[in-house]
């Protein structure tokens, strides 16, 4: 569980939007106004241009127009950035029944650790094409047999788009292709499993037993290309396809290959969306979906394209509004993804159940005055079909004596920007249900609250 | 499903390889002094200032109907950083950067070419007083008479913009930009004539004026 939890979060973490310190290293500190990663230096604008309150990475009805169309506007420029995050977790009960501290899935509490690093190759290529490339070293990517934690860099989301704008009277149209490692990565909206909340969380912390393939099982391994309409702007269509990164686009998965998925043929993902601007609000409703076959077994590098696979719908349906209106940003999120999985040989991998059902519902609200001082409160229910050979078992910590999915967490959280590429936030996690159970979850006494985290961080982009 | 992956896989190959050409007529290189004032204003502007000019958003004014000397005179400011209104130089500054003479005026045309929609009617009291503040000032508090330099029917003049239609929002930060700050030194003049104005007073000279709407 820790593996599912920590990669996932490290995942979302690598997600996020650009950082800190390449142009320092560039000598470019002196400029202020445009202390900026590299989009911001093609553009020349400040980071509250294409980010809600400056709050990256939610992006303005301008953020959105300048990924869709290809990350192009602007001229060329340096097109490097770096980012950082380094944080501190404190979980509030890291012992288990009989007092003994665990160091493994709490590995790190209450010390501040430099958690992760990206470099950036991002910008305009030519008129109609764009990149976004990230690197991303993690302090405590993956453990060695030993159990001591390695970094590792990786690569992380990275996208080559294309888009072209038809633009006339009463008639606007972007249309655009593109390349990537992380279906929905291309998604302009924050309500998208890619890049929703949290957009920074803790490494070492419990989170949910289980998470739909669509938020974040196919990120960094998978590889896909689709086309994309968007049509005066209030109407977005897109279809892609993706296929386990392997063969020639092996380097875009993680160091751990027992985390790819092997996905047989093509996993089809589709997203629809209306959007309306109106005054300072701007909305958007959504729908999406991924179906997806993948081989069992856990080692992508297998040749064995016999072994069974599991079958995964996914479909989800999603909102976003945004008030924005200097010194007010005012942003609110929904997602609802449904998910059912039919196992492929569930005698072979010992679950109760044919098929099982994961429902996550996401729901965050923010606000930021003045683009600098900012509050959001998130909630996040996970639940789904109980299976004992899925989820079961008592067991210290992480046990899940209900064998259930069912996880809720309150997330408030207040960050400062003290300058646009600098970001400082604290969240604090509190569940009110933990695999399925408010106490005794795991059979051994333990309370949902027991995982509840505190989390700050200094997130820094340039 | 594997042809359709492939079909797929091969289509965004193509699109990529053909999006190596430059396209001038479309392109939203701001860098670039071959690309047209017209593209520019329809490739980038749009996104904030909508494509005829009547942005949606109050944070960004209107510039549909503005006066074209105006119009090439604040972009000229923006680009010589002349003017540095938080709000209009984060966004500003970047876009006017690099454009030419050439294009500052195609993009003046431009917008001065489009027709102004009209915005909803503010409360009636508020309209009648912010007419009589534009129409007349308010002469013991020294503020003087808006239609003095913006005209009668706020359609504005040379390098003084047409206020007429204006977002109110828009209007009200201006003010206080202008009043309390030397932020748009260009509009120097305007501190000592709207310094009198009270949040109300301005709350409703601009309620008027946004609902003006020019024959």
């Amino acid at each position: 569980m820790i593996t599912t939890f920590v990669r996932r979060h490290v995942l979302k973490v690598r997600r996020l939007l650009p950082a800190l310190t390449a142009l320092i290293l560039l000598g470019a500190w002196s400029s202020p106004t445009f202390a900026l990663p590299a989009f911001a230096r093609q553009t020349g604008q400040n980071c509250l241009a294409c980010h809600a309150g400056g709050q990256f990475p939610e992006l303005t009805p301008y953020g959105r127009l300048f990924k869709l169309t290809g990350y192009t506007l602007g001229s060329r420029s340096i097109p490097l950035s770096v980012m950082a995050v380094l944080d501190y977790t404190n979980v509030r009960n890291t012992k288990d029944s009989t007092g003994v501290k665990d160091t493994t899935d709490f590995y790190k509490n209450g010390k501040s650790i430099f958690d992760v690093g990206s470099v950036f190759l991002a910008g305009k290529v030519t008129d109609n094409l764009g990149v976004f490339a990230q690197a991303t070293y993690a302090q405590y990517d993956h453990q060695k047999d030993n159990g001591d934690w390695v970094g590792h860099l990786s690569a992380d989301n990275s996208e080559l788009r294309y888009a072209d704008r038809f633009i006339s009277p009463g008639n606007d149209l972007i249309v655009g292709a593109f390349a990537n490692n992380n279906p929905s990565m291309q998604d302009v909206w924050n309500s998208s499993a890619a890049w929703s909340y949290p957009y920074v969380g803790p490494t070492f912390a419990l989170g949910a037993p289980a998470a739909p393939l669509l938020d974040g099982g196919l990120a960094q391994n998978s590889v896909g290309a689709g086309v994309y309409a968007y049509w005066n702007k209030s109407v977005y269509g897109e279809f892609s396809l993706y296929k386990t990164a392997n063969g020639p686009f092996g380097f875009l998965h993680p160091y751990d290959s027992s985390q790819i998925s092997k996905i047989k043929d093509g996993a089809p993902y589709w997203r629809l969306a209306y959007t309306k601007d109106f005054g300072p609000h701007s909305i958007m409703v959504g729908t999406s979906g991924l179906v997806a076959k993948i081989h069992e077994g856990t080692d992508f590098l297998a040749s064995d394209a016999s072994l069974p696979t599991d079958r995964y719908r996914d479909y989800g349906v999603d909102a976003q509004y945004q008030y924005i209106l200097d010194p007010h940003t005012v942003t609110a999120h929904i997602s609802y993804i449904h998910e059912n999985v039919k196992w492929g040989d569930q005698a072979g991998l010992g679950y109760d159940n044919a098929s099982d059902t994961l429902k996550e519902l996401k729901i965050k609200g923010a606000y930021v005055y003045n683009a600098k001082y900012g509050a959001s409160l998130a909630y996040q229910q996970t639940t789904g079909s109980t299976d004992a050979g899925l989820y079961g078992g008592p067991a210290e910590i992480t046990g899940n004596l209900n064998n259930s999915p069912d996880t809720t967490a309150w997330v408030p959280e207040v960050f400062w920007t003290p300058v646009q590429y600098l970001r400082i936030g604290a969240q604090y996690w509190h569940y009110t249900k933990f695999n399925g159970a408010g106490s005794n979850y795991n059979g051994y006494g333990r309370s949902a609250s027991d995982n509840d985290t505190l989390f700050i961080y200094a997130w820094g982009a340039y | 499903m594997k042809t359709a992956l492939y079909t797929t896989l091969a289509l965004a190959t193509v699109t990529l390889v053909i999006g190596g050409c430059s396209n001038l007529e479309r392109s939203r290189d701001i860098g670039n002094p071959q690309v047209q004032g017209k593209t520019l204003a329809m490739q980038v502007c749009s996104n904030c200032h909508s494509m005829d000019g009547n942005s949606v958003n109050p944070n960004f004014p209107k510039l549909a109907g503005q006066q074209p000397d105006y119009l090439v005179a604040q972009l000229k400011y923006f680009r010589g950083h002349n003017r540095a209104d938080p709000e209009g130089s984060e966004y500003m500054w970047g876009i006017a950067r690099k454009l030419t003479d050439e294009q500052i005026s195609g993009l003046a045309a431009y917008f001065s070419e489009q027709k102004d929609a009209p915005n909803v009617a503010g409360d009636p009291a508020l309209v009648a007083t912010g007419k009589a503040i534009y129409e007349n000032g308010i002469p013991k508090e020294q503020v003087a008479a808006c239609a003095g330099c913006h005209g009668q029917a706020g359609k504005g003049s040379g390098t003084f913009p047409r206020l007429a239609g204006q977002h109110k929002d828009y209007m009200i930060k201006q003010l206080y930009v202008l009043s309390q700050t030397n932020q748009r030194p260009a509009g120097a003049m305007m501190t000592s004539l709207v310094h009198g104005l009270t949040p109300h007073d301005m709350v409703a000279v601009t309620t008027y004026l946004q609902g003006v709407v020019l024959q």
